[in-house]
């Protein structure tokens, strides 16, 4: 009989209560067992950050956090940014600025910045690109991404 | 983003940068990849790979394996009778389980279907393999040495593919192929030069690092196989599949959904004949997701070695150039054929060259696979000739952009014969690029400057269908076998077919990479999509127009009826314009019906000339080196897109930014090393890809001169703006500091090196 | 995938122990679990159980005494201790090492203590807590002991720690009047090519005594008492000390070093010279600060 283990966490403001086993990743939970596919596994060794997703505020590698970890927590994902299908500022300003092309390291950069504009919300380029400095994207450059979480800070998040 | 047209207009919204359309989908989490699919009774599939570089397979015992609680079926080649286990694109040398032997560390022994992931993983360590280490070869040395250990036996099947129509000639068993381009009397040019330049130059095997890694799910029902995968290129997989399990084209069914990055290490077929025997043999269908540690060890890029020897004349003026290349195509042929004679054709440069031989060489080595990557060779060999451009300016007292000019083939010229003349002004682009470097100010002490141009016979068979529907309502679904892998073929595509067609582009969907919905693709990849796909849109709004102009004809004919014309956005009726659902309406009498365009491209007509466009590279660096620690900071990256026409700007500027970055990747910091025969850094802690504090001050620009063959003069990009990356920063460094790197990638290790080397040659 | 194991969640050290004992000792302590399950993925390691300490009281907090010695629980991420005001106040060197190691992710999650206990090689934290003469508590069913961190971390991945043992805080001593403490590294990679750790007591213009550690050499971070004792004696004013480091850099230069995919020995040798006249003025200019 292999061991379970009941946990109870908030994901994007929903209460969830599940019965896993401890071996599970919060990635496989997210993914697997709610349907949120938003958040990707990529490198699967916290290098590269498309798995980033927020817990308790702070940006995690879901893909080598046990969701037990998360017991209690509230985690927020990609598909928690949006309200009601009104896009963040953030999420416009990566389409306006095409901050993407393949959008696979999307969500987990998206995450990434929402963190860092909720604790520098007016940063210098150079404070962005620290920041985000452990997220990978292999498309675009980094260029559009940067300009686009400066314009989201112009414009509020 | 500067932009430079000089072309004749476009009708919207081409040459507009609209939103991409995957734009919500892909910042709300809700774009599916392959990696996101579930099916009802869907099982998990894990792999058994190699720990021996070269090995035969004496046996493999399962038995435990099978028997584990949640095992579902153990798969090995011996499984397999009934299936073709060979495939591959240009030599069928790849059995998609490993039959007999490996011929690398990785290489897939065993495939394990189980319930869920971790029951696969448990099964795989219970099952016991029993090797006889054979010798092995992991450099191209080595493995062309006298009595080096030989990979395959037999010769794969040769030609095996569509349009590969090479004579492959192996003058060694450890060769995979030769090829030679060549034209003039080579020994002639260097017979009497004023300036003979010789040296050898190493480019790293690389990793494309696409960040969805390979995955594949196949289902079979009733004797017919779909298949979603990862994939560039569905119909080329379709046909591997249709071929190895004896199928007729019409039963296997490939659909693509959004890619995660390709950079042509997607290109062909990987994985799927796997999934698909392991869905075969456990009767459910499977998913096999690979992680990126597995997926170095599917396909890589073609390390290469180029010795170069190039006759100049006092004016710096090319008599010739001669090459050997090697390419180190690891374990199997996969695409590397292709990319070792695209090397070849590369090499010279996009300069009028009297003579000129090269041979390249595609050698096996027991390493993991090399096939199709961005570039396709061009890195490789530019990065040899266009780092010998700037020594023998240097040689001449000349300057490195003047010797270039002095060099530089025309627009309508041909580089050489037969081909499509060059539909691009290069040195129109290079004095562009000098202007964003601010070349005439001479720049301050410990800072280089250089500017590198390449041009590349891209855009691979011009051969590709569209289906454009028109609608009771006038709307329109283009169907096309293009894939979207981050490029945005499925904005650029559905914004050429709403310019064709007059409509609006909200009025516009765009079906893609389904091969059971939509019509014949070739490949997404060459840089060819925008242009050679956006000839079939317009060939198929082209033919919907004839059959709306004839159905206007005839359901509003009469004595005294005008004659309808065919305009922009509808058929003109005497003083009204009818609108395209109108016309379909009419004709059907009734609010039904569609009318169906049909595209068709092939090497004709315009088409005919091959290359069908050449991919144009110019790029522009400024560096400054930390000597005492040999890191290179590079300050300012140039490109310029020369493409023709820009259907969508934002996305041709974010292609060349994202082919400059990555080339710098492999300029900089990226290469495969094996050790033992194994791959001693096949993970991203000790393989390292281009970050968010890499980024230099990037310059872009955007050249539209509407001299392409594609739509309103559209060309290719997406990999010219990679290939001159590692040769700039090289004659940057030397103009820098005076040391000359030929090794990529420039780590900070080798730089020192290099210094240490130039100040003992100075007698410091 | 990570294999199969229970998973346990002790709210205290008593609580720790019972669930370490009951499970056979087929089990493994983890808090950020940044290594620990980073290994057990790649199938290096398994474990019957998983014991969670973060929930542990005794391992958690960071504190200062009046003098600046800093005791910092071993559940303490890295994170935590770069913002911390006690470690920012007291010993800002480690508040930027602890700034500039893995990615942030890594750093919200992974902790000191862990990091530690881990002792992979080219750890940051292990080579400038050794300069700093930085010592660990641990504490196990029999009791508690404490040492020195090169007591600790006797190779690589290997600790003198027993495996029912755990680590409770670092102690970190109060600085002396003048005295400095600063780290540089150089990574061209995910790990550092070359580290270098330095505690430098600067008494009447001049360097009284010094402590130089170096990392990512070899293969576990090393004191040079050698180096140290060459500083000894050099006028604490950059023009002038960067020309007297020659003697130091001599003896890092006679390391044994380990050529990784980081460098050669050779280079990583030069780079090690390279980083000590970087954390000496470092240091130098923080001694001067608390003279």
């Amino acid at each position: 009989m292999r061991e379970t283990v009941e946990i109870s966490l908030q994901v994007n403001e929903r209460a969830q209560s599940l019965r896993i086993e401890p071996r599970e990743t919060l990635a496989d939970v997210l993914r697997d067992r709610l349907g949120l596919t938003g958040t990707k596994v990529s490198c699967d060794a916290q290098v590269c950050g498309a798995c980033t997703v927020l817990v308790d505020g702070r940006t995690v590698s879901a893909c080598t956090f046990l969701a037990v970890d998360a017991d209690g927590g509230a985690v927020r994902t990609v598909e928690g940014l949006a309200r009601d299908g009104v896009l963040t500022p953030l999420q416009q300003a990566f389409i306006d600025e095409a901050a993407f092309q393949c959008g696979f390291c999307t969500p987990g950069m998206l995450m990434a910045a929402t963190a860092l504009l909720e604790e520098n919300p007016h940063p210098t380029e150079d404070e962005v690109k620290e920041g985000l400095d452990g997220n990978l994207c292999r498309c675009t450059g980094y260029a559009p991404i940067v300009a686009a979480v400066l314009r989201a800070a112009e414009t509020g998040r | 983003m500067k932009r430079v047209i000089e072309r004749g207009p476009a009708p919207e919204p081409i040459g507009i940068s609209v939103p991409r359309r995957d734009g919500i989908e892909k910042v709300t989490g809700a774009a599916s990849f392959t990696t996101d699919l579930t099916l009802p009774g869907l099982a998990h599939a894990r792999l058994l790979r190699s720990p021996y570089a070269h090995a035969r397979i004496r046996s493999i015992d399962a038995e435990a394996a099978r028997r584990h609680p949640g095992v579902i079926a153990v798969v090995t080649a011996a499984d397999l009778p009934g299936v073709q286990l060979e495939y591959g694109h240009a030599v069928a040398d790849h059995p998609l389980i490993a039959t007999g032997k490996v011929r690398f560390a990785g290489e897939v022994v065993v495939g394990v279907v189980a319930e869920d992931a971790a029951t696969a993983d448990e099964a795989l360590r219970l099952i016991e393999v029993d090797y006889d280490p054979l010798p092995y070869a992991t450099t191209v040395e080595e493995a062309l040495a006298p009595g080096a250990p030989v990979l395959h036996e037999k010769a794969g099947r040769q030609g095996a593919h569509r349009g590969f129509e090479e004579d492959i000639t192996r003058d060694h068993p450890n060769v995979c192929s030769t090829f030679r381009q060549a034209w003039g009397e080579i020994e002639d040019a260097f017979t009497g030069a004023h300036l003979v330049l010789e040296g050898t130059w190493h480019y790293p095997m690389c990793y494309a690092f696409a960040m969805e890694p390979y995955t594949s799910v196949a289902e079979w029902k009733d004797g017919e196989l779909t298949v979603w995968s990862s994939a560039q290129h569905p119909y080329m997989v379709r046909d591997d599949l249709a071929h190895v399990f004896h199928l007729p084209l019409s039963a296997v069914r490939v659909i693509v959904p959004y890619v995660g990055g390709g950079y042509g290490s997607k290109s062909y077929t990987k994985i799927e004949p796997l999934t698909a025997a392991l869905a075969l043999k456990a009767g459910r269908p499977v998913r096999l997701a690979l992680n990126v540690d597995d997926a170095i060890l599917t396909t890589r890029g073609d390390g290469a070695t180029v010795q170069l020897r190039s006759a100049f004349d006092r004016d710096g003026r090319l008599l010739g150039r001669q090459a050997t290349v090697r390419l180190d195509s690891g374990a199997y042929a996969e695409n590397s054929p292709l990319v070792g004679r695209k090397a070849a054709n590369r090499l010279g440069g996009p300069y009028r060259i009297p003579a000129l031989e090269v041979t390249c060489q595609v050698v096996y080595t027991n390493t993991a696979p090399a096939s199709s990557f961005r570039g396709f060779g061009a890195p490789q060999v530019v990065f040899a000739a266009e780092s010998q451009m700037d020594e023998a300016a240097e040689a001449l007292g000349l300057d490195p952009l003047e010797v270039r000019r002095r060099n530089l083939v025309e627009r309508g010229e041909r580089p050489w014969p037969k081909v499509r003349g060059l539909d691009a002004k290069i040195a129109d682009d290079l004095a562009l690029a000098a202007a964003e470097l601010d070349w005439s100010t001479p720049p301050a002490p410990g800072v280089g400057r250089a500017v590198c141009v390449s041009a590349s016979d891209a855009g691979s068979e011009p051969v590709t269908t569209a289906t454009l529907r028109v609608h009771p309502d006038g709307s329109v679904t283009v169907l096309c076998g293009s894939t979207e892998i981050g490029q945005g073929s499925a904005t650029a595509l559905a914004q050429i077919a709403a310019g064709e067609m007059g409509v609006p582009l909200e009025k516009v969907r765009l079906v893609q990479s389904d091969t059971a919905a939509v019509t014949y693709d070739r490949s997404t990849g060459a840089s060819r999509t925008t242009t050679l796909m956006g000839l079939a849109i317009r060939n198929a709004a082209r033919d919907v127009k004839a059959q709306l102009l004839e159905w206007a004809r005839e359901s509003w004919a009469g004595e005294d009826a005008p004659e309808p014309v065919l305009e922009h956005a509808g058929i003109r009726v005497g003083d009204r314009l009818a609108g395209w659902g109108e016309v379909v309406r009419a004709w059907f009498a009734g609010d039904y019906g569609e009318a169906i365009g049909r595209g068709y491209l092939r090497k004709a007509g315009e088409t005919a000339e091959m290359p069908p466009f050449w991919e144009v590279g110019c790029v522009g660096v400024e560096v400054r080196v930390d000597e005492s620690t040999g890191e290179i900071h590079v300050e300012k990256l140039v490109t310029i897109g020369d493409v023709g026409c820009a259907v969508n700007p934002q996305l041709a500027e974010a292609q060349d930014v994202g082919a400059a970055i990555m080339g710098l990747g492999m300029a900089m910091r990226e290469e495969l090393i094996y050790e033992d025969g194994n791959l001693v850094n096949g993970n991203l802690y000790d393989y390292r890809v281009p970050r968010f504090t890499d980024l230099p001050e990037l310059r872009t620009v955007l050249v539209e001169r509407g001299d392409g063959v594609g739509v309103y003069g559209a060309k290719g990009g997406g990999e010219g703006a990679l290939n001159p990356v590692a040769s700039a920063i090289a004659n940057a460094v030397r103009r820098a500091t005076g040391a000359r790197l030929r090794e990529a990638p420039f780590t900070p290790e080798r730089v020192w090196e290099a210094l240490r080397e130039r100040d003992a040659a100075n007698g410091r | 995938m990570i294999p199969r194991f229970a998973h346990r969640r002790p709210r205290s050290l008593a609580d720790a122990f019972a669930a370490f004992d009951a499970a056979g000792g087929d089990c493994a302590w983890y808090a950020g679990g940044t290594e620990l399950l980073a290994v057990m993925k790649m199938g290096f390691a398994q474990f019957g159980t998983l014991i969670d300490l973060k929930s542990v009281p005794e391992l958690g907090g960071i504190s200062a005494d009046a003098d600046g010695a800093l005791r910092i629980g071993a559940t303490v991420t890295h994170r935590e201790i770069e913002r911390s005001p006690h470690v920012l106040r007291h010993l800002p060197g480690l508040a930027a090492l602890e700034r500039e190691v893995a990615n942030i992710r890594v750093r919200n999650t992974g902790t000191l203590g862990g990091n530690l206990a881990f002792a992979e090689p080219h750890s940051d934290p292990a080579t400038f807590l050794l300069a700093c003469d930085a010592r660990v508590e641990l504490a196990g069913p029999a009791g508690a002991r404490e040492m020195a961190i090169d007591e600790l971390i006797v190779g690589p991945l290997t600790t003198s720690r027993e495996a029912d043992e755990l680590l409770v805080a670092i102690r970190v001593p109060a600085p002396a009047a003048g005295e400095g403490r600063a780290y540089a590294k150089l990574a061209f990679f995910e790990r550092p090519a070359a580290s270098v750790g330095v505690r430098v007591r600067v008494a009447d213009g001049a360097i009284a005594d010094a402590t130089v550690a170096v990392g990512s050499l070899t293969d576990l971070p090393i004191v040079l008492p050698a180096a140290g004792a060459a500083l000894a004696g050099l006028p604490a004013e950059p023009a002038a000390l960067d020309a007297g480091l020659g003697a130091a850099i001599a003896v890092l230069g006679e390391i044994d070093a380990i050529p990784d995919h980081n460098g050669s020995a050779d280079y990583k040798r030069h780079l090690a010279g390279i980083l000590l006249g970087r954390a000496v003025t470092q240091a130098v200019e923080e001694a001067r600060a608390h003279a």
